[in-house]
C-alpha cells in the first residue's frame, strides 16, 4: 500500500513537471475544448432552427395584386418587397433565398371564389433557401386556412365540417431537432476532457517509462507489479478527474457569465444540471484510466501508444455521432453500455428531465465491470514478459 | 551470494525465418554459476553471449524456461518478493527520470523499498560522499553525462543497503578517471562483505576487478573460476587468449583437450 503512494506521488510530481500533461490536464479540456465545441454548436443551432421573430424581406412578384397577403405576412414579420426581374437567376446564386409570384388573376380569383394561385421559387439545393421555403409555405397555409373558413361562413357553412383530420403536431421531444445536437454536448465535452486529462499521463508513465528504459530497474524493487500498475493507475486517475472537473466548473462559469438564449431556450446549462451531468460521468474516469493504462501497457513505445489511442478516441465520440444520426431508445441494455449510457443520461439531464434509478444503476455497474476487466488486463500485460522489450 | 542452476532461456524469433532456422533464439542455456558474499563475480562474454538475459532472469524481471537460482538463500521463482529486497540492479542503461533531480531519482527507489524517511536521507547523503554526487545531486536529471547517469543508478541500486549488487555493464560508457572510480567502489562494497556481480565484454576489466570469473558464450557458461584457476585450465598465460580457447578451442590447437566443460 505504501509503495502504491510512492509510484502515485512519484508520477504526480513527475507529470507535473512535464508542460504537454499539464497543458492537456489544464488547459486543452477544460478551456479550449468548450469555446471551441459550444462555440460552433451554438453558431450552428441557430443555422438550423426558425426563428419566427427576425424581420425578413421576401421578394414578391406582383406585389400590389394581394394587399391583405401583404399585410398578413408584414403581422408575420415579413417584408414584401418587389422582386427583381432576374429573381431566378439571383435565386439560383444565392443572393435571394425565396421569392413568392402573386399571379395577375389573383385578385379576380378571389373574388369569385376560385382557387388563387401563388407560385414559391426556392433553390432546394441550398439549405438556407429551403429553410425559408419552409417559413412562407407554412405561413401561406395558415392564411389559407383563414381564407378557407371566410368562404365557407359566407356560405353559409360550418367551417369544421371540412376538417376532416385535426392534425395537431406535438413534439414531445421537449424542443426541437437541433436540441439533439446540444443536449450531447455536455456528455462530449466532460468525456473529451477527461480522456485527454489522462492521456498524456498514462503513455509517459507506461510506454514512456518502457522507453526511458527506467522500468527495468523499478520492477527490479521489492514491489508488486500489480502495485507498481495501481499507482500509476492512481496518478492518471487523478489527472483525468481533475481535468473532467475543471471541465464542469468551466461551463459552470461560461453559461454563467454568458448566457446564450439560443441555448437555454433548448437546453439547461445552470449549475446543478452541469453538477448532476458531471456525478453521473464521474463513473467514466476509472474506467477511461483503465482504458488508457491497458493500452499504452500493451504498445511498445509512446508513438504506438498515441497512435492506438487517438483510433480509440472513436469510442468516446461514437455515441455523440451516432446519437446525432439515428434514435437510440434508452434500452436496459443500452443503458449499460458504458459511453453510451452516459451520453443518454446526461442527455437527459440537459433536457430538464430526471433519469430513472434503474439506469443510472445499470450505467455505473456496467462502467465498472468495464474498468474492472481492462484493470486486470493491465495487470496481466504487467506480468508478461514482453512488457521489457 | 548467487547460486544459478542451469538456467535455460529462448526468445521467439521475429521477424521473417530463413528456411531451416528454428522458431526460438535460445538466449542462455544451463547457465550454472555460484557468486560469493564479500567476492566481485564478473560474467564476461561478447556481444549477444547472454549476459543481460541472464542478469535480468536473476533481477526476476523475467522467468527462465527452465532451471533455477537462488540469492541470499530466496528462490528467484517462488521468493521473488524477498529476493528482490535483496537485490540491488543496475541494468544496461541506467534509466533515470529526467524531469526529478538526482537526490528524487534515488528517494523514489528508498520509498519503494521501505526505508524510513530518515533513514533514506542518511542513506542518500553517505552515497553522495561515496559516489562523489554532491556536485549535481540536487539537479534535474535532464541532460546528465553518462557518467552522472551512472553514478544516479548506482546510489538507486544501493539505497536499500541491499546484501547483493548486479551491475550489468555498468562501466559503459565512463572515461578512465570515472571507471577507475567506479572499481573502488565496487571494491569497497565487495571487502563490506556484499555480493557483486557484473557483466562486461572487456578482459582488462574483469582481469583487474574481479576474484571469481565465468566466461559466457553463445548462452553457455565456457568457463568458471578464479582468473589463475582458469589460466591454469586453458594452459594460457594471460586472459585474453584463455577467453579464446575456453570460447572456441579448435582454435589454439595444442591445448584443446583438456578444456574442461
Ligand atoms: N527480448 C528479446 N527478444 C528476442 N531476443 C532477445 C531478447 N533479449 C535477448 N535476445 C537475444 O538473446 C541473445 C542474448 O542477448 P543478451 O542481451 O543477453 O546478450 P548480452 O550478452 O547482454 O550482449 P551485449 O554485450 O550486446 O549486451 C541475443 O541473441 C539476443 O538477440
Ligand atoms: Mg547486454
Amino acid at each position: 500500500m505504501k509503495s502504491i503512494l510512492s509510484v502515485f506521488k512519484k508520477e504526480v510530481v513527475d507529470n507535473i513537471r512535464d508542460r504537454q500533461t499539464m497543458f492537456y490536464a489544464l488547459l486543452f479540456g477544460p478551456l479550449l475544448l468548450p469555446i471551441m465545441v459550444a462555440g460552433s454548436l451554438v453558431a450552428g443551432f441557430k443555422q438550423m432552427s426558425i426563428d419566427f421573430d427576425e424581420i425578413t424581406e421576401l421578394p414578391v412578384i406582383n406585389v400590389e395584386e394581394a394587399p391583405n397577403l401583404v399585410s398578413f405576412l408584414r403581422q408575420n414579420n415579413i417584408d414584401a418587397v418587389a422582386a427583381p426581374d432576374n429573381f431566378r437567376d439571383r435565386l439560383r446564386d444565392g443572393d435571394i433565398n425565396v421569392a413568392l409570384e402573386i399571379s395577375s388573376d389573383y385578385g379576380a380569383k378571389l373574388e369569385t371564389g376560385q382557387p388563387a394561385p401563388l407560385i414559391l421559387y426556392a433553390n432546394d439545393a441550398d439549405k438556407e433557401s429551403s429553410k425559408a421555403a419552409r417559413k412562407i409555405a407554412s405561413l401561406l397555409n395558415v392564411h389559407e386556412r383563414t381564407l378557407d373558413s371566410l368562404r365557407m361562413q359566407a356560405r353559409g357553412l360550418d367551417p369544421t365540417v371540412f376538417d376532416s383530420i385535426a392534425l395537431e403536431q406535438v413534439d414531445v421531444s421537449t424542443e426541437g431537432a437541433g436540441a439533439q445536437i446540444l443536449s450531447s454536448m455536455l456528455p462530449f465535452l466532460l468525456i473529451m476532457s477527461m480522456v485527454m486529462g489522462g492521456f498524456y499521463l498514462a503513455i509517459d508513465t507506461t510506454a514512456g517509462e518502457r522507453e526511458r528504459h527506467s522500468l527495468e530497474p523499478l520492477l527490479s524493487l521489492p514491489i508488486n507489479r500489480s502495485s507498481v500498475v495501481l499507482g500509476k493507475y492512481l496518478a492518471t486517475l487523478a489527472f483525468v478527474t481533475l481535468s473532467g472537473s475543471l471541465t464542469a466548473i468551466a461551463l459552470i462559469l461560461l453559461f454563467h457569465y454568458f448566457p446564450s438564449e439560443a441555448l437555454s431556450s433548448v437546453i439547461r446549462m445552470d449549475a446543478k444540471t452541469i453538477g448532476k451531468a458531471f456525478l453521473l460521468a464521474l463513473p467514466l474516469t476509472i474506467l477511461i484510466t483503465s482504458l488508457l493504462i491497458a493500452v499504452s501497457a500493451f504498445t511498445r513505445s509512446t508513438k504506438e501508444a498515441q497512435t492506438y489511442l487517438g483510433i480509440l478516441m472513436v469510442i468516446p465520440m461514437a455515441p455523440f455521432f451516432l446519437l446525432q444520426f439515428m434514435t437510440i431508445k434508452s434500452a436496459n441494455l443500452i443503458m449499460a453500455m458504458p459511453m453510451m449510457s452516459q451520453y443518454k443520461l446526461l442527455e437527459k439531464v440537459a433536457k430538464g428531465e430526471s433519469p430513472e434509478t434503474l439506469h443510472i444503476l445499470l450505467s455505473v455497474s456496467g462502467t465498472l465491470i468495464f474498468a474492472v476487466l481492462l484493470l486486470m488486463l493491465a495487470f496481466w500485460l504487467y506480468r508478461q514478459d514482453r512488457i521489457l522489450a | 551470494m548467487i547460486v544459478v542452476d542451469s538456467l535455460s532461456k529462448a526468445f521467439k524469433r521475429k521477424g521473417r525465418r530463413v528456411r531451416g532456422e528454428s522458431r526460438h533464439v535460445q538466449a542462455i542455456e544451463k547457465v550454472s554459476f555460484t557468486a560469493a558474499d564479500g567476492k566481485i563475480t564478473g560474467l564476461l562474454g561478447s556481444n549477444g553471449a547472454g549476459k543481460s538475459t541472464t542478469l535480468r532472469i536473476l533481477a526476476t524481471l523475467m522467468k527462465a524456461d527452465s532451471g533455477n537460482a537462488s540469492i541470499d538463500g530466496y528462490d528467484i521463482g517462488a521468493d521473488a518478493l524477498q529476493a528482490r529486497q535483496s537485490i540491488g540492479f543496475m541494468p544496461h542503461n541506467a534509466g533515470i527520470y529526467p524531469r526529478l533531480t538526482a537526490r528524487e531519482n534515488v528517494r523514489y527507489y528508498a520509498n519503494i523499498c521501505g526505508v524510513p524517511p530518515q533513514q533514506a536521507e542518511k542513506r542518500i547523503a553517505q552515497l553522495v560522499e561515496m559516489l562523489d554526487m554532491a556536485g549535481f545531486i540536487d539537479r534535474r536529471a535532464e541532460g546528465f553525462s553518462q557518467g552522472q547517469k551512472t553514478k544516479v543508478g548506482l546510489a538507486r541500486a544501493l539505497v536499500h543497503s541491499p546484501q547483493t549488487l548486479i551491475l550489468d555493464e555498468p562501466t559503459n560508457g565512463l572515461d578512465v578517471m570515472a571507471t577507475r572510480g567506479l572499481r573502488e567502489i565496487i571494491r569497497q562494497v565487495a571487502d563490506d562483505g556484499h555480493c557483486v556481480l557484473f557483466s562486461s565484454h572487456i578482459m582488462q576489466e574483469v582481469e583487474a576487478l574481479c576474484d571469481q570469473i565465468s566466461i559466457i558464450s553463445n548462452g553457455r557458461i565456457a568457463i568458471s573460476g578464479s582468473h589463475d584457476s582458469i589460466l591454469k585450465n586453458t594452459k594460457q598465460t594471460n586472459l585474453e587468449d584463455a577467453f579464446v580457447a575456453a570460447v572456441n578451442p579448435q582454435s589454439i590447437s595444442t591445448h584443446t583437450s583438456e578444456v574442461p566443460q
